[in-house]
């Protein structure tokens, strides 16, 4: 460990950790103990059934769902402790170091690419000038070029997720979180938002997808987390989970997608 | 009476007719928002105080509800805040469209996505952020073409001011009407509101034409 090392912030600590998370919906429990962590640099996959809990579990970890009980913990940092949650400016702190893609986008129709890239870095305060330069280099980085002033309406489904990309991108989190990025697109899309992501894997942005593409998933991951019934069934390398799944409920899972 | 005599004459109450209009939007608008946002809030009481104001308002006619406001405090505490009419017509018809335009803004609100919302806490925008910035400009497109209707049945409600004697154009086409025993004043009163509706209907297209460069 180096001198430079703060103390507050171990090297060692994962960036993401989530210890016995549980969360219901009335008397539904979508997530049971769910525990795992993330390490820079690090590309997790959530794969599984629908209705697993695999999209609960990211709201969960970007406070868009307020979980029941459990632990997360941001480079060590309790964001939740034992179900209880931080306060709202630690938790403010805490929305800093995450981004979110979701799978509808969610861009904001009214405004430009470059006002939707821009606007949030610009409201913590970065200069305009700076946030416009840095919406360019995403946008490059994206693909798309020339679109600055292009509406979310005018662009194609795989377009708007970049541009959801860049912007989340453009707040420079630790970690990116990605809600099945690619199910409201067309199979050509799904390519082309796919391998920005391999991009940025190969960049070593540190990330959480949850995913049902298992061609993605297994090409891209470190590990990868199988779910079902709110439970982590299995957790490997793409290699142990999807060539030698141990679970007879991976298994049961996988064998959807090799016929 | 010659038709130009009865014209100009009316004209004189255009200044009135106008002041209801302008000064109910000024107050009813912003009000109505204020009425939304509670009968919107989470606490049941409040929301269930509001809701039972907007079906009293939007249940009751709006000439009842003026006299209310106009002769109630005579009635009632003995005070006399009629000499300017002005202010109870003002005040009556702001309350009562207040009710119709909260519920116009509620159904808008209640339209946006919860993905917009969520991108916004995720992006860090804070609440009041988020409804001023990402909420009420998509809210603002989406409720156009209902304000048009209510802006256009406002400037016929203006009329209504008849009922307390307020002197806008309704009124004094109603007293030349029958000092002249004839009709003429209620076609040029129909006239007149032709022709304002008729310019509210394009000033309104042209914000919808504004707001057309996103779909």
């Amino acid at each position: 460990m180096s001198k430079e090392t703060k103390l507050d912030q171990p090297a060692s600590a994962p960036i993401l950790e989530v210890r016995g998370l549980q969360k219901s919906f009335g008397s539904i429990e979508v997530l049971k103990d769910i525990s795992f962590s993330v390490t820079q640099g690090n590309v997790v996959t959530v794969i599984g059934p629908s209705g697993s809990g695999k999209s609960t579990l990211l709201r969960c970890a970007s406070f868009l769902e307020t979980a029941n009980g459990g632990d997360i913990l941001y480079d060590g940092e309790y964001a939740l402790k034992d179900g209880v949650y931080a306060e709202k400016k630690d938790l403010n702190r805490f929305r800093t170091r995450f981004g979110m893609v979701f799978q509808n986008f969610n861009l904001f129709p009214h405004y430009s690419v470059m006002k939707n890239i821009c606007e949030p870095p610009m409201l913590r305060g970065c200069g305009k000038e700076e946030a416009r330069e840095r919406a360019a280099q995403l946008l490059q980085k994206m693909g798309l070029e020339g679109k600055e002033d292009a509406y979310p309406c005018q662009l194609s489904g795989g377009q708007q997720q970049r541009v959801a990309i860049a912007r989340a991108l453009a707040l420079e989190p630790e970690i990116l979180y990605f809600d099945e990025p690619t199910s409201a697109l067309d199979p050509e899309l799904t390519g082309e938002v796919l391998k920005v992501i391999r991009q940025l894997a190969a960049d070593r942005m540190t990330m959480v997808v949850v995913t049902h593409e298992m061609a993605f998933a297994r090409a891209v991951s470190h590990r990868v987390v199988f779910m079902a019934d709110g439970c982590i069934v299995e957790e490997g390398s793409p290699e142990q989970v999807f060539e030698d799944p141990r679970q007879d409920r991976t298994k049961q899972f996988l064998s959807n997608y090799t016929k | 009476m010659s038709l130009m005599t009865m014209i100009a004459k009316m004209s004189e109450g255009l200044e009135k007719t106008c002041a209801i209009f302008f000064l109910t939007l000024l107050f009813a608008i912003p009000l109505g928002m204020i009425v939304a946002l509670l009968r919107m809030s989470k606490n049941k009481i409040i929301s269930g105080i509001v809701r039972f104001f907007i079906t009293v308002l939007r249940g009751t006619p709006l000439m009842l509800q003026l006299l209310a406001v106009t002769y109630g405090p005579h009635y009632l505490f003995g005070a006399d805040i009629s000499r300017n009419k002005l202010i109870p017509v003002v005040i009556a018809f702001s309350i009562n469209y207040a009710a119709y335009f909260a519920e116009i803004y509620r159904g808008g609100i209640e339209s946006i996505p919860k993905g917009q919302y969520e991108a916004a806490a995720v992006l860090g925008y804070s609440r009041l952020q988020t409804f001023m910035r990402i909420i009420l400009p998509q809210v603002v497109k989406r409720i156009l073409p209902s304000m048009t209707n209510e802006v256009i049945t406002l400037v016929k409600d203006t009329s209504i001011a008849f009922a307390v004697s307020y002197e806008e154009i309704f009124t004094i086409g109603k007293q030349i009407a029958n000092s002249q025993t004839s009709f003429m004043p209620f076609v040029v009163a129909g006239v007149f509101y032709y022709l304002f509706n008729f310019v509210v209907d394009r000033i309104m297209g042209l914000f919808e034409k504004r707001l057309n460069y996103y779909s």
